[in-house]
């Protein structure tokens, strides 16, 4: 297998993060030498061939395409649920409010005209010219402004800067937002498809998943399937943190032994960003989304972490979950009271306090009491950094700490307006 | 039936719990932990009191629980 080193992220060519592609490039192809303008852009991935609605509905569904920005719900079946006609919006969620993750970002800089290209491909497919895009950093917005303004079918597309944290990029927040209210998950279970922006009837999935729409749709199904586990062919776009072979933004064909991707050395493993699970290592697992699923270890949006030895896991899980306790939109009370006070108790246990069974307690109130899934991931992140961890927590126990001081190896933003 | 909350508009006052203490407990805070959503035959009466007393609207019963795509 071949590492080909991908410089040039847009205009800030030797910062964060490095872009790797393993193996064959998909929605990277094509940005070694940095970002794509349209005439590079049409000589890397040609004209998208034309779909209607029950073509592209086939076509998602051969590929067994599903959405990356976290719920992994088959693409198929949201396409199909959408009912075509001008009312229809089209979102691409762009916002990518999780620190940790910086590939969406990273495609927008280098491939904005791919990821246009598959959102104009969606909404040609169901007979809308409502396009909007949500993005959350400077660079990923004049990006795009700057390819609507090369393309000549560029007019219809609204993009829209939307930095509102963790929380306010979920989905049905942002649709919220791209409708003028404010940037919260609704405490209904309304689907965007049904009642998205504007009220109106919305496909809105994550941004690698319009570009990998406008791959499979420039390539064809079975170029597209040529790499990749046959459970979700292709490839996907990683986040990779800390002590792994390759840190930084990394497009992998799925399917590959997860030791391969994030390297073979020992240490907890965080799966799925900070809305995921810590597993004990990579062991035999594989990197699909339905194979990690059924692991029970979720890759969400693609955030795989591994610490490095000189910082103090513990500290850094408990770093992580007061942030999210911050991220709480502050509009369901066991999250915005939950989260906190067990953010408090992993204090506590890094301090040495043994307070294992207040935290099992207050992680396990937290599932399936919030508006959204916030506290649900943040109470998965929380139990199974323990449980993955338990030299780390006999240290703390023991001696009150393990010595190492908490060097931030996982990031963490500045709350968001 | 199923028992759901509206997390946004609860105010953790707790009046669900003392009219439905045999599904509804209480957290340190005080806002509602739900036991068993399921509601059927004879406590249906019960819980739809504790619903139309809910001064926030926030408890409801619903059909079946549809899982939302994101
Ligand atoms: S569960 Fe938490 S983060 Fe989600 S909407 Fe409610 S308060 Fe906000
Ligand atoms: S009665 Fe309504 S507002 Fe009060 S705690 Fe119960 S659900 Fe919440």
């Amino acid at each position: 297998m071949t590492t080909t080193p991908l410089r040039g992220a847009g205009t800030h060519v030797d910062t964060w993060p490095p872009v790797w592609v393993l193996g064959a490039a998909h929605v990277l192809a094509g940005t070694s030498g940095g970002r794509l303008d349209l005439s590079a852009h049409r000589e890397t991935h040609g004209l998208p061939r034309r779909r209607d609605r029950d073509e592209l509905v086939r076509d998602a569904q051969a590929v067994r395409l599903v959405g990356r920005g976290g719920a992994a719900f088959p693409v198929a079946t949201k396409l199909a649920g959408v009912p075509v006609g001008s009312r229809t919006h089209v979102l691409v969620n762009g916002s990518e409010g999780e620190p940790a993750s910086h590939k969406d970002r990273t495609l927008m800089r280098l491939a904005p005209h791919l990821v246009l290209d598959g959102a104009l491909a969606v909404a040609r497919a169901l007979e809308t010219r409502r396009v909007t895009v949500a993005v959350g950093d400077a660079a990923s917005y004049w990006s795009l402004r700057n390819a609507l303004d090369e393309r000549p079918d560029g007019d219809g597309v609204r993009v829209a800067s939307h930095r509102h944290g963790f929380v306010g990029g979920e989905i049905r927040a942002v649709a919220r937002a791209m409708s003028g209210d404010v940037a919260r998950p609704p405490g209904r279970r309304v689907l965007p498809t049904v009642h998205g922006v504007d009220g109106r009837p919305t496909f809105a999935s994550n941004v690698e998943t319009f570009a990998q729409l406008a791959v499979l749709l420039g390539r064809g199904v079975d170029a597209f399937a040529s790499v990749g586990d046959p459970d979700e062919p292709g490839t996907t776009l990683l986040t990779l943190i800390g002590d792994v072979d390759h840190p930084g933004v990394v497009e992998v064909p799925t399917g590959l032994p997860l030791s391969a991707v994030v390297g073979e050395r020992v240490g907890p493993l965080l799966v799925g960003g900070y809305h995921g699970t810590w597993i004990a290592g990579p062991g035999d697992l594989v990197l699909s989304r339905p194979a990690l699923r059924t692991a029970g270890a979720p890759l969400n949006a693609g955030v795989l972490a591994r610490l490095p030895h000189d910082t103090c896991a513990l500290g850094e899980v408990a770093a992580v979950s007061r942030w999210l306790a911050g991220e709480s939109a502050a509009q369901c009370g066991p999250c915005f009271f939950g989260l906190p006070s067990m953010a408090d108790s992993v204090g506590r246990l890094c301090a040495g306090e043994d307070v294992r069974s207040d935290i099992a307690r207050r992680v396990g109130l937290l599932p399936g009491r919030g508006a959204c899934a916030h506290p649900d991931g943040s109470a998965a992140f929380v139990r199974s950094a323990l449980a993955a961890m338990p030299d780390e927590v006999d240290a703390h126990l023991r001696n009150r700490g393990c010595g190492r001081p908490v060097r931030r190896a996982l990031p963490v933003g500045v709350r968001a307006a | 039936m199923r028992l759901e909350i509206d997390w946004t508009r609860c105010d953790g006052h707790g009046l669900c719990a003392r009219l439905l203490p045999e599904r509804i407990g209480l957290d340190d805070a005080g806002f509602p932990v739900l036991g068993d959503r399921m509601v059927e035959g004879d406590d249906l009466t019960h819980a739809r009191r504790a619903v139309s007393a809910c001064p926030r609207l926030a408890l409801r019963l619903e059909r079946a629980p549809t899982p939302a795509p994101r």
